[in-house]
């Protein structure tokens, strides 16, 4: 009968023996599973990653800005003082109220406002301001702010001209820091720190606001829009959109005279 | 160190993919009515992220994807097994990652922290925590 039991016994210890092998390996199968589904995650991860990154398409790609160096030779030369392009005693002031973000607004740099620059400003006859006229959407507002601090930097108008240049899709999200900073960079802004400090300050946001609220106070509607002053104008002069190069000289021509 | 009970473990689980499934979902809802989350401690952070072109993957608003996520998350805390320790785990993983990357984004790209975004992140980070203690301390241990 003992031997029986001690039999049974030692039959048991070795069943239980086996059991707990048999877990221990089922386990470290399992770990060694979920160490393989883990290195499948990862790269599912990196897959996202890569899809986000590249995805877009909507313009205002910061990594390729375009036309740096036709924005340079147009401004060249020409003093800046904030976002006023030109001689300071100029007698005629145009007054350009634009939305970075607005497409009308960078055709309007690309093709009308050009011929302006280099018959009307650089000459000294009269000196050229952008005021910010946010209507697109909030992301006008940093994109406006950002050409306000580069222009406390003396190349605010490098920045409009080159924000028109490499504008994307309105609203699509592409006025990112990343792509606010690469315009600045790109425009020439010397001190790219003091640069990211004046654009987040809250005062340069209300400077924002307040020429937004200038050009509705005006009557503008659209942009862009733009205004005249000078000694033959009566008072800020309303030009509304202009046809072309030549209806703003014309207008410029009127109000210095 | 000794784990704690798997049940406590499941517990935490349960309760922090909850409270991510009512996160996810504000931001998704906020963002379908042409809007973005307002940020509770003010600024502009919440709206930047929302516009930007980060915020969705395949048209898609990334935190719907959250909501599949968290809810599959909330399925693994609640069922035992295997297959969910380790489901939960590879769930919170692939969580984890991409609310790593979007908080790089956050500071390095767009310039903006979103409070809701960075909240999802931090529950994304604990549930992975975890799921990840769940999975090595529990796994292959059932009779």
């Amino acid at each position: 009968m003992s031997g029986r039991r001690d039999r049974e016994a030692r039959r048991e210890e070795r069943l239980r023996e086996e059991a707990g092998v048999a877990s221990g390996e089922r386990r470290q199968r399992l770990i060694k599973l979920a160490s393989a589904a883990a290195f499948l995650a990862v790269a599912v991860v990196a897959v996202l990653i890569v899809i986000a990154s590249s995805g877009g398409g909507s313009g205002g790609d910061a990594s390729n800005l375009k036309e740096v160096a036709e924005v340079e030779q147009l401004l060249e030369g020409i003093p800046q003082h904030g976002m006023v392009l030109g001689e300071p005693g100029a007698k005629a002031t145009l007054l350009e109220f634009g939305d970075l973000q607005c497409p009308f607004c960078k055709a309007f740099a690309e093709e009308v406002l050009p011929p302006v620059i280099e018959n009307r400003i650089a000459s000294g006859e009269a000196k050229l301001s952008f005021n910010n006229f946010t209507i697109i959407g909030p992301q006008s507002v940093p994109a406006g702010a950002a050409a306000l601090a580069a222009g406390k930097q003396g190349r605010g108008w490098n920045y409009v001209e080159l924000f028109y240049r490499n504008q994307g899709e309105e609203n699509s999200g592409y006025v990112t820091g990343e792509f606010l900073t690469a315009v600045a960079k790109g425009a020439g802004v010397p001190n790219i720190a003091k640069w990211n400090r004046d654009r987040k300050a809250k005062s340069t946001t209300e400077e924002v606001e307040a020429t937004t609220a200038k050009a509705e106070e005006l009557g503008f509607s659209g942009t862009p829009s733009f205004a005249v002053e000078g000694p033959g104008a009566e008072g800020v002069e309303k030009l509304g959109t202009p046809g072309s190069s030549g209806d703003l000289e014309s207008a410029i021509e009127n109000a210095a005279s | 160190m000794k784990a704690p009970a798997e049940g406590t473990l499941r517990g935490i689980a349960t309760f922090l993919a909850t409270f991510g499934i009512g996160v996810a979902t504000y931001i998704t809802i906020a963002d379908s009515g042409g809007g973005s989350p307002v940020c509770v401690a003010g600024g502009h952070g919440c709206q930047a992220v929302a516009e930007s072109t980060y915020s969705h993957l395949f048209g898609v608003n990334i935190a719907a994807f959250g909501i599949v996520g968290y809810v599959l998350l909330l399925l693994c805390a609640l069922l035992r097994g295997d297959a969910f320790r380790m489901g939960g785990f590879l769930l919170a993983l692939v969580g984890f990652g991409y609310s790593f990357y979007l908080t790089y984004l956050e500071l390095f790209k767009i310039d903006a922290i979103c409070q809701w975004c960075v909240a999802s992140a931090t529950l994304m980070t604990l549930l992975f925590v975890t799921n990840a203690i769940r999975m090595l301390a529990y796994v292959g241990t059932d009779p």
